[in-house]
């Protein structure tokens, strides 16, 4: 039986990852061989020791080379505020607006009966744990179906604990004209007008 | 709203078409199983993004070729554009509008379409689920954001009746319901809402056609029928948003125990019908076959008349083999509506149905070919 050339196993290797299909697969493979040994040794390297070092961090369950994470043994950080996200990227997407002060829970999904994750596999217990130090809870679930009833079920779990639960806004984007925003974009922001 | 230009590539039987249309009015004649059909498909594809008769996009490219494609040229507000449909036996569908590359949800809608087909008959007499998507898709095409949120309800119910599964195997918790309720019921309630809405412009409508075509004799109604998970409600007095909120807690509260046993959601939208009645009396019940027909060409009628009226413009109008299904009466009061103010596309096997019909043009169908025909 013919073995696998070396090089059809690296393309596989590549398409196997999210959003690679064959001919991008193809065109890293051939980038690698391409390069000379040092540079391979150190993505390879660079591959595993991220694998090796990042870890969850033990507070807020974001990605973190160090437990606890920046942002958690951060003392300028407001430690009685909490943000409530799906995904550890999505730390990265709020740390960007750097506007918010406050601090993350990574709940690692969202209640999908269809995908059989119930709030058992959420770091939901890990986040009631937290919350007797807290005086808000900002819950920045997506606006998918499941996202808004993660939210709502969080919200029932958190309201009698006595903190002040508050939901992110959505609709239009910021510099969106009004003539351009779709139907759905513009109901949802007629839906969350506040008053002035 | 006119389409001028129809150029189809390797589409279903047609190796390659490239056909004006001039006239108001085109009577696609041939035999069965020559193309007839899949031009009207062609144009309604243009239209919803999506075909009445196949899920299977793959299905549209012909027999051992890799792609086909669509494109059709129109007339709104007495502006020339284009759409185009590109499908290939890999990737998902391409759509342009005036030839950018536009997502679905940008593609339905800018050129209208109304379709009726032989299907379409069994509107009154068939089940349930034909009457809603009869008026989900005539509300969708002129309301985006219905469609949209049509799908979050359904993906809501999906979910739903997924943890009722599991909480009858003891595999989830019954409280876990209560936020599925909650999404269930803002949703439920706001596709009934428009729904509602819908349905009393489109009864208007369709009592004003019928009382044309019954020659004033009989008035058609048609009404929301809300199931409550025991009977339909005449669902006018439940016209509000709130009260429909009030009555969807309620009533999951008492089907609590039947939709855990049973694993599904009884109640909802997706369980609701609709009602025809003439003169006060049920029409799929009690109606002719004759006073049924004639029901469902006025509602027809109806639909593009509320078309018109939210998009401004007539849309086009495709008759797929109908002719042969309605009486000579019916045939006429059809052919007067249409006159020269709606574009019309229409099969037949028959030329001699359209004797009297001077204004139209005809076009013979052989093979995947169209030929002009005196």
């Amino acid at each position: 039986m013919a073995t696998t050339s070396p090089l059809t196993k690296l393309i596989e290797q590549f398409r196997s990852l999210p959003g690679i299909g064959a001919k991008t697969a193809a065109r890293l493979a051939y980038h690698v061989l391409s390069l000379n040994k040092e540079q391979v040794a150190a993505l390879a390297q660079a591959i595993i020791n991220a694998k090796e070092k990042i870890t969850y961090c033990s507070i807020c369950y974001s990605l973190t080379d160090k437990d606890p994470c920046a942002v958690c043994s951060a003392a300028a950080r407001d430690h009685t505020k909490i943000c409530v996200i799906e995904q550890p990227q999505d730390v990265a997407a709020m740390e960007r607006t750097h506007k918010y002060q406050g601090v993350y829970h990574v709940l690692h999904g969202v209640l999908s009966p269809l995908d059989g994750v119930g709030p058992e596999d959420l770091r939901i217990k890990e986040l009631l744990l937290r919350v007797p130090n807290i005086e808000e809870v900002i819950i920045a679930t997506n606006s998918t179906v499941e996202g808004e009833a993660t939210a709502m079920y969080l919200a029932r779990l958190l309201k009698p604990l006595g903190v002040k639960v508050t939901r992110i806004a959505h609709g239009l984007p910021v510099g969106g004209d009004i003539e351009y925003a779709d139907e759905v974009t513009l109901s949802k922001a007629l839906e969350n007008r506040r008053e002035m | 709203m006119r389409v001028n230009k129809l150029i189809l590539y390797n589409f279903r039987n047609y190796k390659q078409l490239d056909q004006n249309f001039d006239n108001n009015i085109n009577v696609l004649i041939g035999r069965n199983a020559q193309g007839k059909t899949n031009i009207l498909e062609a144009l309604l594809l243009g239209s919803l993004g999506y075909s009445h008769r196949s899920g299977n996009d793959k299905e549209f490219i012909k027999w051992n070729q890799e792609n086909t494609s669509i494109h059709i040229e129109f007339d709104r507000q007495s502006i020339i554009h284009t759409v185009d449909l590109k499908f290939n036996m890999q990737n998902a569908k391409q759509l342009y509008y005036n030839r950018f590359p536009v997502k679905f949800k940008e593609f339905i809608g800018n050129l209208n379409a109304v379709m009726f087909s032989p299907e379409d008959l069994l509107l009154i007499k068939g089940a349930p689920a034909l009457r809603r998507k009869f008026l989900d898709s005539e509300i969708a095409q002129t309301n985006r954001y219905y469609h949209h949120q049509l799908l979050k309800y359904y993906r809501i119910v999906q979910q739903r009746n997924i943890l009722l599964k599991k909480i009858r195997e003891k595999k989830a918790a019954v409280h876990l319901l209560d936020v599925w309720n909650d999404e269930f019921i803002k949703y439920a309630a706001e596709i009934v809402s428009i729904r509602q809405q819908a349905i009393k412009k489109l009864s208007m409508l369709a009592n004003l056609m019928h009382r044309k075509i019954s020659d004033h004799q009989e008035n058609l109604k048609v009404s929301y029928l809300l199931y409550d998970g025991n009977e339909n409600i005449n669902s006018s007095i439940y016209y509000e948003l709130t009260n429909l909120h009030e009555l969807y807690k309620s009533k999951l509260e008492q089907n609590r125990e039947i939709d855990i046993i049973k694993g599904s959601t009884g109640i909802g939208p997706h369980r609701d019908d609709l009602l025809f009645a003439i003169n006060g009396m049920n029409l799929k019940t009690y109606g002719s076959q004759g006073q049924q027909r004639s029901g469902i060409l006025a509602l027809k009628l109806a639909e593009i008349e509320f078309i018109k009226a939210a998009a401004g413009e007539y849309p086009i109008l495709l008759l797929d083999d109908v002719m042969s299904e309605l009486d000579e009466v019916r045939r006429q009061q059809l052919l007067s509506f249409i006159k020269d103010r709606i574009q019309t596309f229409i099969t037949a096997t028959d030329k001699n149905l359209f004797l009297d019909f001077k204004q139209a043009v005809f076009l013979q169908v052989i093979d995947g070919k169209v030929l002009a025909m005196n």
